[in-house]
């Protein structure tokens, strides 16, 4: 099986980035969400901590998927010009979220003077000093930009729903493993 | 440079240490370094008391009192601080101040060594600080720079969940600059 992407669907490497990235996703704002409402204490230390690593981990895999993307165009989607538009900007945004989450969540970690671990092996660089009040802003813009998250997610799901199973295109098969081509 | 300022102190002015030199917070910083989830971080103490007596002619003799008011712990992170005020480290409703006595220093290389006993949320532990003394230029201060690493276990900060040094480190890095003048 070839590694790349064919004219109909998303090769294997296209598809494991994707779907990693989802599964690290969902872990990543339950994390998020658990270690949020959690009280001052050692718990909600070790949740959120856990939480800046596996963000970290994110981020890196998305610039791997970028690249990969670069590499490896995507194949075009069987859809009518304004959906394609549609879903372009949908993507696109969906990707400048998983670069825009991980680093305002960083941003806020140095403003905080927490700095930030990836699980405990390399401590990562403050790109801005110790600051309460820009703290605020960073926290503020990640809380904002999780909720974006949802709403694009969102629509991205309800629609490769809706050209699976209302438009019968086969769209969502193009992203799922499987012989058939 | 030391053993000059050492020789300039204790031939050309052997009046400039002698004596009582003071300094507070308005003239010297008191930080701290530990490591949290993997990551080392820097806190201090805002508002403290030096005082000391350090001829170079009889070091044995000299003393070094510091105080601290360790409700000023200052770690640029509120939430961090209500921690390290709380019962499970500093305990500060009860044990507001930290003491660090010494009587008496010894050479130790190009630094001198001040064996004296800390007292932390109540605890008594003998700590070795080391440090440096510029002796003052003309009507200038002089400063003193030094440091220790502490056990902060040794002084029961970190009670409960706290008591595991897996999230929270054990060693508590300690450095002090302050810039001392005569009483009065």
């Amino acid at each position: 099986m070839p590694a790349r992407n064919t004219s109909l669907r998303y090769g294997p490497v296209a598809q494991f980035l994707h779907w990693i990235i989802v599964l690290l996703l969902v872990i990543q704002v339950t994390l998020g969400t658990i270690a949020d409402a959690l009280p001052l204490g050692l718990e909600r230390l070790v949740m959120m901590s856990r939480h800046k690593s596996l963000g970290i981990t994110i981020l890196a895999i998305a610039l791997l998927r970028l690249g990969w993307r670069w590499f490896d165009a995507p194949p075009p989607p069987p859809m009518p010009r304004w959906q394609l538009l549609a879903a372009r900007c949908n993507h696109w945004a969906l990707y400048a979220l998983l670069f825009a989450l991980p680093l305002s969540g960083w941003l806020t970690s140095s403003a905080a003077n927490r700095p930030v671990s990836w699980w405990g092996l390399v401590q990562l660089p403050d790109f801005v000093a110790p600051d309460a009040a820009l703290k605020e802003v960073f926290e503020e813009t990640h809380e904002l930009l999780v909720n974006v998250l949802y709403a694009l997610v969102a629509l991205h799901v309800a629609a490769a729903l809706k050209h699976q199973f209302f438009d019968r295109d086969g769209l969502l098969l193009r992203m799922l493993p499987g012989t058939r081509e | 440079m030391i053993l000059r300022a050492f020789l300039v102190a204790l031939f050309l002015s052997p009046t400039a240490l002698a004596g009582t030199l003071q300094a507070d917070q308005s003239a010297g910083r008191l930080e701290f370094s530990a490591i949290q989830a993997g990551a080392k971080f820097t806190g201090a103490f805002t508002r403290f008391r030096v005082a000391l007596d350090f001829d170079p002619a009889h070091p044995g003799q000299g003393r070094l009192d510091v105080t601290v008011d360790v409700t000023s712990i200052d770690t640029q992170d509120p939430e961090r601080d209500e921690v390290l005020r709380s019962a499970d480290f500093f305990w500060v409703e009860k044990h507001p101040q930290a003491v660090f006595r010494a009587a008496g220093f010894e050479r130790a290389g190009a630094r001198w060594r001040a064996a004296g006993e800390l007292t932390i949320r109540g605890v008594t532990q003998a700590v070795p600080v080391t440090f440096t003394l510029a002796p003052a230029a003309s009507d200038g201060p002089a400063v003193m720079q030094g440091g220790t690493t502490l056990s902060r276990l040794a002084f029961g900060l970190g009670q409960r969940d706290w008591a595991s040094t897996g999230w929270v480190g054990d060693a508590v890095d300690v450095r002090f600059e302050l810039e001392l003048r005569p009483t009065g």
